[in-house]
């Protein structure tokens, strides 16, 4: 062969070999462990954040439609289902009585107001409870294929049971509790810049993914219960300057084949040990602290301190969307009077495709998620999607799992929940940047018509579904891959 | 496209290096073929290949993050404009 008639074949060889390498490689990419948004190799690794400096905005992208208030505890449905659960089983802390024949008249405040206000709420109590008692009857069916996700969420919830959960619950008033064990004789800190570049580097440390700065707003801090002291109405405690907020991820394989393989407590565990570390060294060194963590241990609500931290945006789904995690995104935060800079909101347009996209809305087995192109109501002050909270809460105790006890659908097929490979970091940053927002539209095009999804009964038990979860279930949570089921 | 390893500045140049061959076997076909080649009809086969390579890593990305269908349907449908075009891209380089 003459050295011409070798490189014109050369070259067709180093072609497809050029084309199928990229397909392998992205076969690579697509397959990767290191693309499970949020689990980068290090916690400092650059390949998995998102520059939001061309994003940073003065004013959050919530929508402020009024005079902002306070939520009250009671507006909390896990905080106001033990209220009326304790006077169901006859164990309120006051010795309060009441049974279901005195219906929502007979109630106690601040359960009477609310529930006259709500009264499809008390409905769905009630119907939440007989769906639960249907969940364990069914357990026996389940337990078996069910096995391993079973022992994964417990080991996760480990931490809740026992003499002493950490972080240490506050006692007493936080002027108290929160300068329990602050080093007296605290170094001069150079900065509130240094404040915040050291404690965001901690954090980071102690296995945050994201972690932010915001000043704590008199709205974000609930009002009507306050931990350490009870049930009372409260001023903000003048030393709740900054919370800093911290993200994390839930494990990505489990998230993604939520609602039966997955858990909340995977998420909770990690965040509960990064706030109580954090919390003790700002204690070292010589500042207050208080955790706010899950599964309710909190007296600030969590996102709309993250937005206002700069760490995402509002989701239809009413949870915090970030550009990194999507809506995988699990929050605590320590509150402190450590001398801090907050950081600033960004504007990365997830507010805008939210409008558009409607996926969790599509997907969501209770219906609570609104399908209004735009937010509507006006929820203490501020513009917002509504969000069913007690319907979402009767199928939390419908899915076939019943220790893990949640959904989290809604936060899994949302299309910023997919990996941190090439094509959705590709699909994140340009969407960003496209002030036209075709290519949000186009992105949209493709979610919904390239991926499958489910659809929203489907993942309910039968006879309404048929346990369907939306990614597939990795091996290490499938029984029976390892036991004779 | 692949995460930081030692291997991802090999694959990289490896990459390139077959690249450049394919362009230099590319000349010689057209010189033999008697095509006209101009800076225009590079560039057309250029962009024509970058989608190409582009269509078959989205489509081998879904593969491997495990969304098969995704991939498929993308490329049922991206890979018929690929082919469509390459069509029309040949019928206007091939005009001598
Ligand atoms: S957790 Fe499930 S039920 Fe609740 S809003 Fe999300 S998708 Fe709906
Ligand atoms: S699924 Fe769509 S609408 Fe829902 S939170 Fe995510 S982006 Fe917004």
């Amino acid at each position: 062969m003459d050295r011409r008639k070798f490189i014109k074949y050369a070259g067709l060889a180093s072609g497809s070999l050029a084309l199928a390498g990229v397909s392998a490689g992205s076969f690579m990419a697509g397959r990767s462990k290191d693309s499970y948004t949020g689990w980068g190799r290090t916690p400092y690794g650059k390949d998995q954040f998102f520059n939001r400096v061309p994003f940073l905005v003065e004013k959050p992208t919530y929508q402020v439609a009024g005079k902002p208030e306070r939520i009250t505890y009671i507006e909390n449905i896990f905080r106001r289902n033990a209220e009326l659960y304790r006077l169901l089983i006859n164990r309120h802390p006051e010795g309060l009585k009441w049974d279901k024949s005195q219906g929502i008249e007979g109630l106690p405040e601040p359960l009477k107001t609310y529930y006259t206000n709500h009264p499809s709420a008390f409905k769905e109590f009630f119907r939440a409870r007989e769906k639960s008692k249907k969940q364990r009857a069914n357990w026996e069916k389940y337990k078996d294929k069910y096995h391993l996700a079973e022992a994964w969420s417990r080991a996760h919830s480990s931490f809740l049971r026992g003499p002493a959960p950490f972080p240490v619950e506050p006692t007493g008033p936080p002027e108290e509790a929160d300068y329990k064990g602050v080093n007296p004789n605290p170094l001069p800190l150079k900065s509130s810049e240094h404040g915040s570049k050291l404690i965001k580097k901690i954090a980071h440390s102690f296995g945050a993914t994201l972690t932010g700065i915001a000043k704590i707003k008199k709205e974000w801090v609930y009002q009507g219960t306050l931990r350490g002291v009870g049930q009372v109405d409260f001023e903000v405690p003048k030393h709740w300057k900054y919370a800093v907020m911290i993200a994390i991820p839930h494990e990505w394989e489990s998230f993604y084949t939520n609602p039966v393989y997955g858990t909340s407590y995977d998420a909770y565990s990690l965040l509960r040990f990064i706030s109580g570390k954090l919390e003790v060294f700002i204690k070292e060194i010589g500042y207050s602290a208080r955790s706010h963590v899950p599964p309710g241990q909190y007296d600030l609500v969590m996102p709309p301190l993250g937005i206002d931290a700069g760490l995402g945006e509002l989701g239809r789904n009413g949870i915090l969307i970030t550009p990194e995690l999507g809506g995988n995104t699990r929050l605590a935060a320590v509150s402190t009077d450590m001398p801090l800079l907050e950081d600033k909101p960004i504007d990365a347009g997830i507010n805008k495709f939210c409008k558009k996209c409607k996926i969790c809305a599509d997907e969501c087995p209770s219906g609570s998620i609104s399908f209004d192109d735009a937010p509507k109501h006006v929820i203490r002050g501020f513009k917002r999607w509504e969000i069913d909270q007690d319907k979402c809460y009767t199928v939390w105790n419908s899915v076939a799992t019943s220790h893990a006890k949640g959904c989290r659908i809604c936060l899994a097929v949302c299309p910023y929940s997919r990996k941190n490979n090439w094509i959705h970091t590709f699909a994140r940053e340009a969407d960003s940047r496209d002030p036209t927002g075709l290519t949000s539209k186009a992105m949209l095009e493709m979610q919904k018509n390239l991926f499958d999804y489910p659809g929203a009964n489907e993942y309910l038990p039968p006879p309404d579904g048929n346990n369907k979860t939306f990614g597939k279930p990795p091996d290490w949570l499938l029984t029976e891959e390892w036991f004779d089921i | 496209m692949f995460q930081y390893s030692m291997m991802q500045p090999v694959i990289w140049m490896l990459t390139g290096l077959l690249t450049a061959i394919f362009f230099l076997g590319m000349r010689y076909w057209f010189q033999d073929l008697k095509i006209k080649m101009h800076w225009w009809k590079w560039l057309l086969i250029v962009v024509w290949i970058t989608m190409l390579a582009l269509t078959l890593g989205v489509t081998f990305t879904l593969i491997g993050e495990n969304e098969s269908k995704a991939g498929i349907r993308f490329v049922l449908f991206f890979g018929l404009i690929i082919l469509l075009t390459g069509g029309g891209l040949w019928k206007i380089i091939a005009k001598k």
